[in-house]
Order: C-alpha cells, then structure tokens, then sequence
C-alpha cells in the first residue's frame, strides 16, 4: 500500500464524510420534483396539494412505517397521481430523494434509534467503493 | 489492505456518528411554477387540421380516425410534478361522467409534451395509474417534429428545462365535431363540470 494509495482512500473518505446527511443536492431535487404536492416540510401542503382530489399523507406520519424500498418502489413507479420517477431520474438521484425524503419525516419527532443510521447509509452508498478497491479493473493489472 | 480496510471503515464509522447527523442545509427555495387554481376558460374557433402520431400501444394515431366526434385534448406529461396530475385528473372525472351516449360522440387525448421521457410504454403506464378507459381515451406521442407541429396548432409552448421536466402552457381543450378548436381552458386545474357542460352543448348541436 502505497502513500499515494494511502490519501486516494482518505480523500473518498472525507468526500463521504462531507456528503452524509442531508445535503443541498438533495433539496434541490426535493425543490424540482416534489415540493409543489408535498410542501417544503413533507407535510402534504405543497401550492398544488389543495387542488389535489386526495388529501396529502404527513411524511411524518406515514414514513417511519415505510422501508427504503417501500419510499424507492413509490418514488421510481409512482403512486396514484405522484408522477413515476423512474424515466426521469438517475439511480442516484432516487436514492437522493429517498434520504431526503426520511429526513424530512424526522424533522419535529422522536426519532427511533435505527433511523439514526441514514447518514452513514446515505454515505456508504457516495463512497465509490470499485473506485477505492480497484473492483472494475482486471486481476492481471492489479499484478502488475 | 484488508486491515487497511477495517481500520479505514472503523474510521469511517465513528466520525460519522460524530458529524454525520449535523450536516443540515438550510431549506430549498420555493418552486417558481405558476399555480392557476383554476382554470381560464375561453371559447374560440381555431380549425386543427388532421395530424398522427403514436399510441400508447405504440400504434399509429390518426385525427381523421375519430373524424365527426367530440375531442377533448390535454397537454401533459408523465413525470409532470406540477399540474399536469390535475389535468389529467380532470380527463379522468370528465370521462366517468359521460353517459353512454356521449361516449359514443366524445373521445379524450393526452398529448405529450415531453417525447423524451414519455415513449408509449410509459404513456400505457400512466394511463393505467388513472384507471383511463382506453375505449375513448388515447394517450399520444411521437417524434418531436410531430409534436411541435401539433403543439403549434394548439398554441402550446414547450420549453424543456432537464430531463423529465418541462415547462408548458397548461391547456386543455375541447374540439367540435367539424375539427375546430371551440373551448380552450389554460391552467392547471380544469373544472370538469365546466368541461362536461361545454362538451354537451356540443352533443346537443346536431
């Protein structure tokens, strides 16, 4: 393990570090695709949600019940009238809008102990893991 | 570099609990959208013309093909986060509220406004999220060509902003049997019964 090695690791690391939790990438997404019906909070009072013929759930009340790929699965295939996602939207920037969307269901609630793991999850997935490990490159080039 | 690893993910993991649940940004700004509550209505005359575009089954759509019929049409498109839903809502409570003879006399069309993302398997999607009754409602794309002419017909400006979100003029209309655009509602959310009303006159007109 070389020193150049050494601070290529460090460096996805600190990058990992600073992306955790929620960050400004995620609420311009939030801001683009889904504040008009779920409202800058995620309680449902987004400026179209009153012309809505259904009443918009509180993230609050409805998410902490919901896993990752409950949120995913309704974000990339849609819900009712919530748009499907997928077509639109990198893998990415799905994931992006499921932590946001747990974020915001935490904001003004005791939040369960396992629900504090979504900054190191939403890290673990920035890290370019094939990137630190060399897994995209052939065996015989890592010989060498 | 397997020790490495530990002693790396170690690392990782206790700063992370010590700064991870800190990093709050303040909060995002407000979309600029216009939200028209409600819909301005206006009645006109502008003559269409025939066009064909594409299905959601992927088959060929002509105008010429429901030739003599009642046509309401929206501009739409399915990742929509803003009004569209409520059009489309609107086309879909028109819809069950037509009797069985005016389903004979009156047909519904989506037009996209976004050919990039809305390729008819996902159009079918769509419809079928809304409980569309296909019998009378199509959902219709093409190649952008197409499409612009159409929307020029329509007086329907599209302005793509990334991918999966355009800006559009919110328009539903209303067709006559003679192929003249006679009723045009611009904004986000149409009234139905308006719409049904307009569309019986229509019916009643021999």
């Amino acid at each position: 393990m070389s020193l150049l090695e050494l601070k290529k690791i460090w460096l996805v690391v600190l990058i990992a570090l600073c992306s955790c939790g929620r960050n400004e990438r995620m609420d311009a997404l939030y801001a683009q695709r889904c504040i008009n019906c779920h409202g800058p909070s995620g309680r449902g009072d987004g400026p179209v949600a009153a012309s809505l013929p259904v009443r918009l759930t509180d993230f609050r009340e409805t998410v902490e019940r919901k896993s990752v790929s409950q949120i995913r699965r309704a974000i990339t295939e849609g819900l009712g009238m919530m748009p499907a996602f997928a077509p639109a939207l990198r893998p990415s920037e799905i994931s992006d809008l499921v932590y946001m969307v747990r974020f915001l269901s935490r904001e003004g609630r005791n939040i369960h102990w396992w629900e504090r793991f979504d900054a190191l999850v939403v890290a673990h997935c920035n890290i370019p893991w094939e990137a630190v490990f060399d897994y995209d490159q052939p065996q015989e080039e890592k010989k060498r | 570099m397997s020790s490495l690893f530990r002693i790396t993910g170690s690392a990782l993991t206790c700063a992370l609990f010590i700064v991870g649940f800190s990093t709050v940004s303040p909060g995002a700004a407000p979309h600029d959208a216009q939200h028209g509550n409600t819909a301005q209505r206006s009645e006109v005359r502008i003559p269409i013309g025939q066009f064909s575009l594409t299905d959601q089954s992927g088959r060929r759509f002509e105008l010429a093909s429901i030739k003599g019929k009642i046509i309401l049409v929206d501009f739409a498109y399915t990742t929509c986060p803003d009004v569209c839903p409520l059009m489309t809502a609107a086309m879909r409570t028109v819809q069950t509220n037509l009797n069985a003879t005016e389903r004979e006399k009156v047909y519904l069309l989506t037009v996209t406004t976004d050919p990039e993302i809305d390729i008819p398997k996902v159009l079918a999607a769509y419809a079928k999220r809304y409980h569309a009754d296909l019998t009378n409602w199509a959902f219709l794309t093409g190649d952008p060509s197409s499409l612009s002419e159409v929307w020029k017909r329509f007086g329907v400006k599209v302005v793509r902003r990334a991918r999966g979100l355009v800006d559009h003029t919110p328009l539903t209309a209303v067709i006559d049997q003679s192929g003249a655009m006679r009723f045009a509602y611009h904004g986000g959310a149409p009234d139905p019964k308006v719409i049904l009303r307009d569309i019986r006159s229509l019916v009643r007109t021999p």
